[in-house]
């Protein structure tokens, strides 16, 4: 069977990057396990409606976004379906540089990686970080940094400019070094 | 001369893809002058190590217990159909 209409392929392939994605939002392991599950069950029977226009990881997700609008339909939790929405928020780097450009809370030396990846503490309080992020950031500094999407599949898969996708890496960096800083470094 | 947050869009930048020469030069020339860009550009390098490192992401990644599971009832589900 030709390797791109493998649904097995499918799990090994994106199973970790829709699971990333419903985590994001469900905020629930099991929750977010059934619907990688259920999305893959999805496109077996719409295996044959796959175009080919997009990527299969972009087909994929976009059946996982229905998904994950129907759970929180379920659970009537209108609230939650504003985080659904893409919102590329106003807020800028003023937080972080002062208008001259300088910074205002200068970047200090960190541990090294090593060092603090076998703290356990560390990777909890990483992934407290990661989920801290405006979901959008966080959707694409996880295509980037742990799936590692380069640019091009980045601005296809979410539709964003080049620019758009630095401005968004930039920050969710910024923002993931400021939680860093107070929650590990300064405890 | 770049300010620091300039020469940080531009670190960032670098993580992602080549820059143009001139913008890779004074970047270079920020960073070697400065030590609060260059300390940030060492923790984008932070940043990337501890992301991509496997054990590192459960709240991010399936189980292979999850996996397990999932690719059971998908064969299941084939069968079925």
């Amino acid at each position: 069977m030709d390797d791109d209409l493998n649904v097995q392929t499918w799990l090994d392939k994106y199973g970790d990057y829709l699971y990333s994605y419903a985590f994001l939002k469900v905020k629930d392991r099991h929750i977010a396990e059934d619907m990688v599950q259920e999305t893959l069950f999805a496109a077996i029977a719409a295996k044959n409606t796959f175009s080919g226009q997009s990527t299969i990881r972009t087909w994929l997700t976009g059946i996982l976004k229905h998904k994950i609008i129907d759970h929180f339909r379920r659970q009537s939790r209108v609230t939650a379906i504003g985080d659904l929405v893409d919102q590329d928020d106003e807020d800028n780097l003023d937080y972080f540089f002062r208008n001259s450009g300088s910074w205002i809370e200068k970047p200090e030396s960190f541990p090294s990686p090593e060092s603090a990846l076998q703290q356990q503490q560390f990777q909890t309080i990483f992934q407290r970080c990661l989920s801290g992020l405006k979901t959008r950031q966080a959707e694409i500094f996880l295509a980037r940094e742990v799936h590692e999407m380069n640019n091009e599949e980045i601005c296809k898969h979410f539709s964003i400019t080049t620019t758009n996708a630095w401005v968004l890496l930039h920050r969710a960096r910024l923002a993931l070094i400021r939680c860093l800083k107070i929650h590990w470094i300064d405890r | 001369m770049l300010n620091c947050k300039q020469a940080s869009q531009l670190a960032s930048r670098l993580m992602d893809e080549e820059l143009p020469f001139w913008e890779k030069f004074s970047l270079k020339m920020h960073l070697f002058l400065c030590r609060s860009c260059s300390n940030f550009s060492r923790q984008l390098d932070f940043l990337r190590k501890v992301s991509r490192h496997d054990e590192n992401m459960p709240d991010f990644q399936l189980t292979d217990e999850a996996k397990q599971r999932i690719a059971n009832a998908l064969i299941d589900k084939q069968r079925s159909n």
